[in-house]
């Protein structure tokens, strides 16, 4: 049915200075993939992130995006273009409530007009309604709705990783990056989250997520991307990388 | 007594303004704005120099440049579009990425060197004396009135500026533009990952606040007839932060209340009692205690006395089609 | 000839620059806070210094009456107002708001008890000293000298001492450091005092030059002294005293070449260069919270 790769990742490079973090990544994403990017620590998993959000510049290479090429677009265009991600670290808005995070996201560019928002008009009247209603019917979905005027910071760090990936939802994105979702999640929190990320897939989204937890890993992603010291050393199935012995090279080598 | 009624009235409606372009781009959109008092300033001077008349040349008793004429309104309009001016330029370098305290320091920076250049350069606004006898507005179509009811005319005349701006900025709070710009605020990146223009927000919340405190040093010059760099020290910006953090940032009810409680009733009222010790001890005096009110008011308060209204959203009525079962 | 004669000037500029910006940078470097106060602890320094002069002291306690009250100062704001609102959970922005009110605070105390006034600041100046079309006055030379002392002091310090090499560390990485077994308690006062010391030499050194003094010589002052901090990036002290060199040269030849009212306007026009050039050298840690240890 798709005729190409949804993301199409060329030959990127990250430099630091001197320092290359990602040398030479090529890498396909297709709809409904669910893709775990995995190595040891300093291996350059959260370096493409970044770059293929475009919060890192790319030192060469390109990032293509539907056949469009990103390379040089700022991080609010890209997300305009259908690119979401999360952060390592928490990024709720914390002096907004949960349903205005929700809220903000879904109306992005549209809601931030300064002329439209002070004018006013029927036309804007029914988006923000079409907003609001999608907004709730997300909150629902992941059974916050009775949190839906708790401020960000009043939440507990699961509840803000969850807050994150919806707020990433109501985009309704092409692309979705998750750096690390599990990271102070409680347990059961885990589950949900891991149960979201199948049903995000199922909805149309590729999906790439950086994880440290390999059975997270094993449970959610079609694929593996293993990195190591800035270069892809294997893709395959979680099974045959872990069997290949690429998983267990890349962290001791 | 009225006169002292009359004149802290104008002076409150004037530094509300200056308030709520301040909690504009700081409340709202996390700009750490400590040139504030420049941007008054700038509208200050714009609206001094259009109603001075041209400069009379070397002889006269002060210098400066674009001498003109012009007629009410118009000095405010220029006032307002000055200090918009100057926050484009002064945001063009200020507001990109980077720590919240570079920020702060780098437009503090900006505004005592702005005081430092005007007091030098004697030929541009007058240097440290300052410019004054700038006319009051409409003072031939209401000569007809005393002083004191000039004085209350004006009062009412600022009360309506106030008023208009007070609609404009509570829209804006109130906008989906409004939470754009404090998302922005709370975290830049995520706001770009939602397809937020972070910088772009930014400068339009900046701008929108130059030209409201343009818009207040206007009116305020006006008023007061005179204007020069002791007008606008850092301390100045300091006491409007003391204010609207005391009131509480992103409130604007809470804004004005600090207002009222820091620029009025703790600043100007003073100078209408007795003097005490030598000239300038009180006022001096009046710092000190404004620094310790802010420490103060940190400690046991830090977020002020009406803290910003949390947004309570109204879920729609479950009916047929709605919701989602699970 | 002028434009030649202003190097001499500028030197000098560069050196007052360049001892406050070095305390400046190495304080901020390691606990985090932008301290604004720094220029009112200036001119508790100079008027120290100041103090001892009225009351006819040897010249060696006025000169040390300068650093040591300064650092005395710096350190009791460290350790008790600072260190209190950073318990607190204050942020990088309450911290800079908490500096700026003790600045305030300073700034119009002195200026209160000093009844408001500008008063002359007599220290010897020494013989003039010809060399080409340079003139310097010995007392010029020694702060000058002193200025270079202090950054060989410094980079002695932090390079070569299990000091400095500790202190170095707590700034890159305080939570390591700590579980590392590096007295932190220590070093952040080492560096209070320090940092304190050198903005009483540069308050000092800066009414030498200028042969006045009055409430606001320090608040004056601290444009150039952050801007070097911030130019040459914080904690570096040899980028601050790069930083400083550029800013006194370029100001005093702006003075020299255009007129005296536009020589700080050049320095924050290098300022505003940079800034629009290499924003990346102020994007560092944007958003990652900064840690604040006092």
């Amino acid at each position: 049915m798709s005729p190409g790769p949804v993301l199409d990742v060329r030959n990127v490079s990250v430099r630091f200075g001197g320092v290359a973090a990602v040398r030479d990544v090529s890498l396909q994403l297709r709809d409904r993939e669910v893709v775990g990017l995995i190595g040891p620590n300093g291996a350059g998993k959260s370096s493409l992130l970044g770059a293929l959000g475009g919060q890192i510049a790319v030192a060469s290479g390109q990032v293509l995006l539907g056949g469009q090429d990103i390379t040089a677009a700022p991080p609010y265009r890209r997300a305009r273009l259908g690119v979401a991600r999360t952060f390592q670290h928490t990024s709720t808005f914390d002096g907004l409530t949960v349903y205005e995070n929700l809220l903000v996201s879904a109306l992005g560019a549209q809601g931030s007009g300064l002329r439209g928002s002070l004018a006013g008009g029927r036309a804007r009247r029914q988006r923000l309604a079409v907003a609001a209603e999608a907004t709730w019917s997300r909150l629902r979905e992941f059974e916050l709705a009775d949190m839906a005027d708790r401020y960000g910071a009043e939440l507990s760090g699961g509840q803000r990783r969850l807050v994150e990936i919806m707020r990433c939802l109501m985009r309704s994105p092409r692309v979705l990056l998750l750096d690390e979702p599990m990271v102070g999640v409680a347990p059961h929190l885990v589950q949900r989250i891991q149960a979201d990320c199948a049903r995000i897939r199922d909805s149309g989204v590729a999906v790439i997520i950086v994880e440290h937890a390999l059975e997270v890993v094993e449970a959610v992603c079609d694929r593996v991307v293993v990195m190591a010291s800035g270069q892809v050393v294997a893709q395959a199935s979680y099974a045959e990388a872990m069997s290949s012995g690429a998983v267990r090279e890349a962290y001791f080598a | 007594m009225s006169f002292y009624a009359s004149t802290l009235i104008v002076y409150f409606f004037v530094d509300v303004l200056l308030a709520w372009a301040l909690n504009l781009q700081f409340g709202w959109g996390g700009i750490p704005n400590f040139a504030l008092i420049m941007f008054q300033a700038a509208g200050a001077y714009a609206a001094a120099v259009v109603s001075l008349g041209p400069d009379t040349g070397v002889n006269s008793f002060q210098r400066y440049v674009f001498g003109a004429s012009l007629p009410f309104p118009l000095p405010l309009v220029i006032a307002a579009l000055t200090g918009g001016l100057l926050a484009a330029v002064a945001g063009s370098f200020s507001l990109r990425r980077m720590r919240r305290d570079y920020q702060a320091a780098i437009l503090l920076i900006v505004s005592l060197i702005a005081i430092q250049v005007v007091s030098n350069a004697v030929g541009l606004l007058n240097g440290s004396n300052g410019l004054t006898g700038v006319p009051r507005p409409l003072s031939g179509l209401l000569s007809g009135l005393t002083y004191d009811g000039y004085q209350w005319v004006y009062a009412a005349w600022a009360g309506a500026i106030a008023l208009a701006v007070y609609l404009l900025v509570a829209r804006l709070g109130r906008s989906t533009w409004g939470r754009a710009l404090r998302a922005v605020r709370d975290d830049e990146d995520a706001a770009a990952t939602i397809g937020l223009n972070p910088l772009g927000l930014r400068m339009q919340a900046f701008v929108l606040g130059g030209v409201i405190a343009g818009l207040s040093g206007g009116l305020l010059v006006e008023f007061l007839a005179a204007w020069s760099p002791a007008a606008w020290g850092y301390a100045e910006t300091f006491a409007v932060f003391t204010a609207i953090i005391l009131g509480g940032v992103g409130n604007i009810w809470g804004v004005a209340l600090g207002t009222l409680l820091v620029q009025v009733i703790f600043l100007q009222v003073p100078t209408f009692l007795p003097q005490v010790g030598y000239t300038g001890l009180i006022d001096a005096l009046q710092w000190v205690l404004i620094g310790t009110l802010w420490l103060v008011c940190l400690a046991i308060r830090p977020r002020g006395l009406i803290p910003a209204r949390r947004y309570h959203a109204v879920p729609p009525a479950p009916g047929p089609g709605t919701g989602n079962p699970r | 000839m002028l434009i030649l004669q202003a190097l001499g000037f500028g030197v000098v500029s560069a050196a007052l620059i360049a001892i406050g910006a070095m305390g400046f940078t190495l304080q901020f470097g390691l606990t985090n806070v932008l301290n604004i106060s720094y220029g009112g602890v200036m001119t508790v320094g100079a008027f120290a210094a100041f103090g001892a002069g009225e009351l006819h002291l040897p010249m060696a306690l006025e000169v040390a009456a300068a650093p040591l009250a300064a650092a005395l100062l710096t350190w009791l704001l460290g350790r008790t107002l600072f260190a209190f609102y950073a318990r607190r959970g204050a942020g990088v922005f309450e911290m800079v708001m908490v500096t700026l009110a003790v600045s305030l605070i300073l700034q119009y105390g002195i200026d209160a008890a000093s009844g408001e006034q500008i008063y002359r600041f007599s220290f010897p100046q020494g013989a003039s000293l010809h060399a080409g079309v340079f003139t310097f006055t010995v007392t010029q030379l020694v702060l000058v000298a002193l200025a270079l002392a202090v950054f060989g002091g410094l980079e002695f310090l932090l390079r070569r001492t299990r000091l400095g090499k500790a202190l170095r560390a707590m700034a890159v990485e305080p939570r390591l450091a700590r579980t590392c077994g590096i007295p932190t308690g220590k070093i952040v006062n080492v560096v209070w005092l320090l940092s304190g010391a050198l903005a009483g030499l540069a308050g000092l050194g800066y009414v030498i030059n200028s042969l006045t003094i009055d409430a606001s010589v320090g608040t004056g002052f601290l444009p150039l002294v952050l801007a070097a901090a911030i130019l040459g990036r914080a904690g570096s002290t040899r980028g601050a005293v790069l930083a400083a060199l550029l800013l006194g040269l370029v100001t005093e030849e702006v003075a020299a070449a255009g007129g005296a009212e536009y020589s700080t306007v050049a320095g924050f026009g290098i300022l505003a260069i940079v800034l629009l050039t290499r924003p990346a050298a102020l994007a560092g840690q944007a958003t990652a919270k900064a840690e604040i240890t006092v």
